[in-house]
């Protein structure tokens, strides 16, 4: 604390010339941006970490954003209904599970053209879910969602004690982090995760070891979707509100993430903090008037421009599955 | 015990049968017929395999021989016959059934995940004792004695991707013998090794088949096919031509069988006055994908009329130097130049343009654009030539005759022009590939591997055009692993090694074994 | 093969054809006639009005209040609606636009500022419709377009007043969507009232950049608290996330465009509430002079358009309140500037 005071205080001093910098290099304000980084975070990994496991077994879904939309409708009614943002959570999950099925007998079955079937899905959630909102809902009603319910309280110390943000979290959050670790030990050390990498990279090898291709890529495809549906159903619970698109485009930001990361969890957990922390950083700078007028509107675009910019940068395509979008056919070379 | 007499009481069928004898064979394929569009690849094929017997399957490319092996494997599924192993009847659907059934193949395209490990491969869609983890060092130690027992040797920690096309095959035969199978099936397992390791296998093979396992072997290369076999079956046009021993056999009436009419094994070696030089390198140095100096300073000269032949094993610079002629990889010093025009790093049109013709070593993927149909691949290099396009526009009429000829004057065996080059069996794209080439009259042939896994009806006509560019006046740099085409083809013979060359001999004096010293880096042995 | 593919058409045909059932249904739900109530003379034929808006009728806040100001407007006379919503992709707006056009609707009311460049284009090809947009002040000289716009700084004046009285800490989070249009005017009128009622005030302003995203507009909901904010206010949609922040936080919220108080009875202590039935009542009447556009009309305080919607849950001071309705009465006869 006392060390942290110190750096705090230099800190001020540097950037003392310029008032708005001095606001912003408080501790305080560095923790409540890194708070908002994690919070704007989370949708995104939970639904890129998702989808990067239907990717890495050759799969595509360009409707992560449509899931979402439905993820959350569904776990905003059954909230609202039932009071119980944990059924929500299980409804939103299971939404999104049976997108996946799907898209799966879409996709797999029927080995239709993943891109268009992936905008397919996208449109049916995006009109579907603000369907079912006007019909059962009506106007935007509050419900009670995770935030103040399930916050997560670490033991008193001396540091949570000054700068509580950093851990009250809903429980949503830590689940979202914990998916990274989940996720990459299911993908590297399990068989199940052996036969995806095998599946995404060169599937006629895996099916001539007698790896169902079919069963492989329905599972990862309804894995991928139902984390579509709970990163849709957090967004509604953590704001505690449904809209028409709530979900504002994530799902797509969410599926660029996945190629950011190089398909590696961890990798798309660092994309999804990335622009969770651009995002954080522009919002903070506004509202300290750090930035205003056009270097704030040019600064709004600042987390889609970096997105691009590293898309563009990390453009080896290391690690991206060789079947990634190809349907398997056996016996057609 | 209740359950042995209810046994017998309920099944005596099964008893009285069983005094049958039971089946001589490991497996047996009867009738199979199996028909793709446009093609009867099996006609009633019948096909069987002993334990302990070494069976070749032989014919031309397209003849039906990977079908046949694909319908045992579940692959495909036959449109009539039926498949039996020690004389119970099977229907394999799926490659699980073969499996299961203890039916073990090496595609003739490797099935391998470059990205996993070599122990992963093997583990692929084997039950894991540590469910739901993997369970790796288990199988890595079982690949290690197994790889020891057959002399199998390959890193288990290695990625494949990592690994020579060697070692890829080896890592193909572990993961069947890890299964345990009792009948191997081997689609073509020589057409990319090395004269030595074609040796090894072959032993490894012997050996499997003492082991009491029935082995398929399938080869274009007759001299291997009479020292491994016990038996040899030759399919011709999708029916089954005949069935001999080596003992009863040559390779001349092997050739006969599997195409009809006497084939020239030994290609005819014409004498062509040589003229000026056409292709000239000096002092090349070119990268390879890691960085290091792949070829490393070779100077040579090829001249009107005459065939260098580059001998070498794999992996010692050919390629990197054949893509450094051919201007799709960049050379880091020294010059190349093609009938007086300096092509160093030149645009591969602009080689073209120079003259070059280029058989690449990679057929599927630098010869052929795979999608596209037969006449579509044919017309890749005279696209923009007034004959068949005017003002941009493609002149299908025009471009359907010309493929047409190409296809009957190569021999391209095809259903028709528009049929996706991806259906063609693999000796006839290289086919294709060489119509193409050879049709466009160029001054320099850069020829890298190009009888590989082509049958010898095929082969014999690829020399005969080699052969007849010569003849023409035309520079040819033929790049092959396969020392008896080198002695039989070229006037003048290099050996690379480590991306030097070694020496130059003339082919009229030089010898395999002096060859093969060079080609395993003994320096000018006297 | 053939089959599969035949299979995947229908499905995707079947999912496109129930997202197409989802849109379209708005027009069936809507289009119920809203028929006046009955006089003894002979009904007149009803007027046809068709709204094209960007974001869902039941918003709460802009493209509601349009709804809403239509659905007042038939309680006066013999009207026919059709909506179509949610339609913030201009093209597709713009498409729904001529669609009611060559349907005969009388009047289609283009509502949002983004379809002006549309509407532009496509007005002078039906002249016998009437089109209206909105929120904006230019006709483009063209006789069949009204252009409606709402004075939003003087009910955001309104409500700055109030807020600045109100604060305690002297920092007031304002969650803006993109500096234009009516959001503009009402953030503007909001700090000058703020600012005016209380000079230590610090009015933080922060446009997020979007209309529609609701995750950072609750973020800066939260740095607003963060930084001290014991008051906000926003405009547009994504608001409602914001809402929620204040309600979970304690904080005082002001709406706007329509009336907020549901979202969170205990904190929203008035809203500006837009009555566009006021101005279409008076396109109305200019139609049935004769007139079929290019006048631009204003819903003000003073013409009753605006109006300051009170949350009778939450205890207002009195004397704010007075404060309220002495601002309100000062901007309507000229003594308050806004600006
Ligand atoms: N999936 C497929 N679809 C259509 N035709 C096919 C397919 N697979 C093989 N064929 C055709 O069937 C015939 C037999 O092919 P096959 O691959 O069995 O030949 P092969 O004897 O193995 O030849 P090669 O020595 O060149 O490998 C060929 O004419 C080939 O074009
Ligand atoms: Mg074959």
């Amino acid at each position: 604390m006392n060390l942290l005071a110190i750096v705090d205080f230099s800190v001020v001093e540097i950037f003392a010339a310029r008032s708005g910098w001095s606001g912003f290099f408080t501790l305080s304000t560095l923790v409540v941006t890194i708070a908002a980084t994690i919070r704007l975070a989370t949708p995104f990994v939970i639904a890129s970490v998702g989808e990067s496991v239907g990717q890495r077994s050759g799969v595509l879904n360009l409707g992560v954003d449509g899931v979402m939309l439905l993820g959350a409708f569904g776990a905003y009614y059954t909230t609202l209904e039932t009071g119980s943002p944990w059924l929500g959570l299980a409804v939103g999950t299971g939404v999104g599970a049976v997108m996946g099925l799907v898209y799966a007998f879409i996709t797999v079955t029927l080995h239709a053209q993943q891109g268009i079937s992936g905008i397919g899905i996208y449109l049916f959630g995006l009109g579907m879910s603000d369907l079912l909102f006007r019909q059962l809902v009506g106007t935007p009603k509050p419900i009670g969602g995770f935030e103040g319910l399930f916050e997560f309280s670490v033991p008193e110390t001396r540091f949570d004690v000054a700068y509580p943000d950093l851990y009250n979290h809903s429980i949503l959050v830590y689940m979202a982090f914990l998916l990274v670790p989940a996720v990459t030990l299911l993908v590297n050390r399990t068989t199940f995760g052996m036969n995806v990498r095998a599946v995404g990279e060169t599937p006629e090898a895996a099916d001539s070891l007698g790896v169902s291709v079919t069963r492989t890529r329905y599972s990862t495809i309804i894995i991928a979707n139902s984390l579509a549906g709970v990163a849709g159903a957090a967004l509604a619970l953590e704001k505690g509100i449904f809209i028409q698109n709530i979900t504002n485009g994530m799902g797509f930001i969410a599926v660029a993430l996945v190629y950011f990361g190089a398909w590696r969890p961890i990798g798309v957990m660092a994309g999804s903090l990335l622009f969770g922390l651009v995002n954080a950083l522009v919002l903070q700078w506004k509202t300290l008037g750090i930035i205003s007028g056009a270097t704030a509107q040019l600064a709004e675009m600042a987390p889609a421009a970096v997105t691009i910019i590293a898309l563009v940068v990390v453009t080896n395509r290391i690690g991206q599955p060789s079947a990634l979008t190809q349907p398997f056919r056996r016996g057609a070379h | 015990m209740p359950a042995n007499s209810l046994q017998s009481q309920s099944q005596p069928e099964s008893q009285s049968e069983s005094p049958s004898p039971p089946s001589p064979y490991l497996l047996e394929m009867r009738g199979i017929t199996k028909q793709f569009p446009g093609v009867l690849a099996n006609d009633r094929v019948d096909f069987n395999v002993k334990a302990g017997e070494v069976h070749t399957l032989l014919g031309e490319n397209g003849a039906g021989k990977s079908t046949l092996m694909n319908v045992l494997y579940g692959l495909h599924q036959p449109d009539e016959g039926e498949v039996r192993m020690n004389g119970e009847q099977l229907s394999i659907s799926s490659p699980s059934d073969a499996i299961a059934r203890g039916i073990g193949m090496v595609h003739q395209h490797f099935m391998l995940v470059p990205t996993l490990t070599v122990t992963e491969n093997v583990a692929l869609g084997l039950k894991s004792d540590r469910r739901p983890l993997t369970d790796l060092p288990t199988v890595e130690k079982r690949i290690t004695e197994l790889s020891q027992a057959y002399g199998l040797q390959v890193d288990p920690n290695a990625y494949v991707w990592q690994l020579a096309v060697g070692e890829r095959q080896r890592v193909e035969i572990l993961k069947a013998l890890y299964r345990e199978v009792s009948l191997l099936v081997l689609d073509e397992p020589t057409a990319v090794l090395t004269p030595q390791e074609v040796e090894e296998l072959i032993a490894v093979l012997r050996q499997l088949a003492t082991d009491g396992r029935g082995l398929v072997f399938i080869s274009h290369k007759l001299h291997e096919v009479m020292s491994v076999s016990d038996r040899i079956t030759v399919l011709r046009d999708g029916h089954v031509s005949g069935e001999t021993t080596p003992a009863e056999t040559s390779r001349e009436q092997l050739a006969q069988m599997m195409v009809g009419r006497p084939v020239k094994l030994v290609p005819d070696k014409p004498e062509v006055d040589v003229g000026e030089v056409k292709l000239v390198i000096k002092d090349l140095e070119v990268e390879g994908d890691r960085g290091n100096l792949a070829v490393n300073g070779i100077s040579l000269e090829v001249l009107a009329g005459e065939i260098f032949g580059l001998a070498g094993v794999s992996g010692n610079g050919q390629r990197e130097l054949a893509q450094a002629i051919a201007g799709l990889r960049e050379a880091k010093s020294g010059t190349v130049s093609i009938d007086g025009t300096d092509v160093t790093n030149a645009h591969p049109s602009s080689v073209r343009k120079a003259g070059l013709s280029y058989v690449p070593e990679e057929r599927m993927r630098d010869g052929v654009v795979s999608g596209f149909s037969v006449s579509e691949n044919m017309m890749l290099l005279s696209r923009r030539e007034s004959e068949f396009a005017r003002f941009g526009f493609m002149r299908f009429g025009a471009i359907k005759e010309h493929s047409s000829n190409l296809v009957d004057r190569f021999a391209v065996k095809t259903p028709n022009i528009d049929t996706p080059t991806r259906n063609l069996s693999g000796g006839n794209i290289q086919k294709l590939i060489l119509a193409r080439e050879l049709s466009s009259s160029p001054k320099v042939i850069l020829a890298a591997q190009p009888t590989r896994g082509v049958d010898i009806g095929a082969a014999e006509y690829i020399n005969e055009q080699l052969a007849k560019q010569k003849a023409n006046g035309c520079a040819t740099l033929l790049v092959s692993e396969d020392l008896d085409e080198v002695l039989a083809l070229a006037d003048r013979i290099g050996v690379i090694y480590e991306g030097r060359l070694m020496d130059v001999i003339d082919a009229k004096t030089a010898t395999p074994h002096q060859l093969g010293l060079l080609m395993a880096g003994v320096a000018k042995a006297a | 093969m053939k089959l599969h593919k035949f299979f995947s058409f229908v499905l995707i045909a079947g999912a496109l054809a129930l997202f197409a059932a989802s849109c379209g249904s708005d027009d069936d739900d809507d289009t119920v006639a809203t028929t006046a109530a009955p006089t003894t003379e002979a009904p007149a034929p009803p007027l046809r009005i068709a709204i094209v808006s960007p974001s869902a009728s039941n918003d709460l806040a802009f493209s509601q209040s349009i709804s809403d100001g239509v659905n007042a407007l038939g309680d006066e006379r013999n009207i026919d609606v059709a909506i179509t919503d949610g339609t913030f992709v201009v093209e597709e707006a713009a498409a729904q636009i001529r669609a009611y056009a060559d349907e005969g609707y009388d009047l289609v009311i283009a509502h949002g500022s983004q379809y002006g460049g549309s509407l532009e284009e496509i007005a002078p090809d039906y002249p016998d419709t009437t089109f209206a947009w909105g929120t904006a002040a230019d006709t483009f000289g063209l006789d069949n377009v009204y252009a409606y716009t709402a004075a939003a700084d003087q009910g955001g004046y309104v409500l700055g007043t109030m807020a600045g009285a109100l604060t305690n800490s002297e920092v007031i989070g304002v969650v803006g969507p993109i500096e234009v249009g009516d959001a503009k005017l009402y953030v503007d009128g909001f700090k000058a009232g703020a600012e005016a009622q209380n000079s230590n005030a610090n009015v933080s302003v922060v446009y997020i950049g979007s209309f529609s995203d609701v995750a950072l507009a609750t973020e800066t909901a939260q740095a607003h608290v963060g930084q001290g904010a014991d008051v906000m206010t926003g405009s547009a949609q994504m608001v409602v996330g914001a809402v929620g922040v204040a309600q979970n936080e304690g904080v005082l919220w002001f709406g706007t465009q329509a009336d907020q108080r549901s979202l969170a009875p205990e904190i929203v202590v008035a809203s500006q509430v837009y009555k566009w039935e006021v101005i279409l009542q008076q396109i109305v009447d200019d139609m049935d002079s004769g007139a079929s556009g290019g006048k631009a009309f204003v819903v003000t305080l003073e013409n009753g358009g605006l109006e300051i919607a009170y949350n009778d849950a939450y205890d207002l001071p009195a004397n704010v309140r007075q404060l309220a309705e002495d601002t309100i009465a000062g901007i309507i006869d000229g003594s308050i500037s806004t600006s």
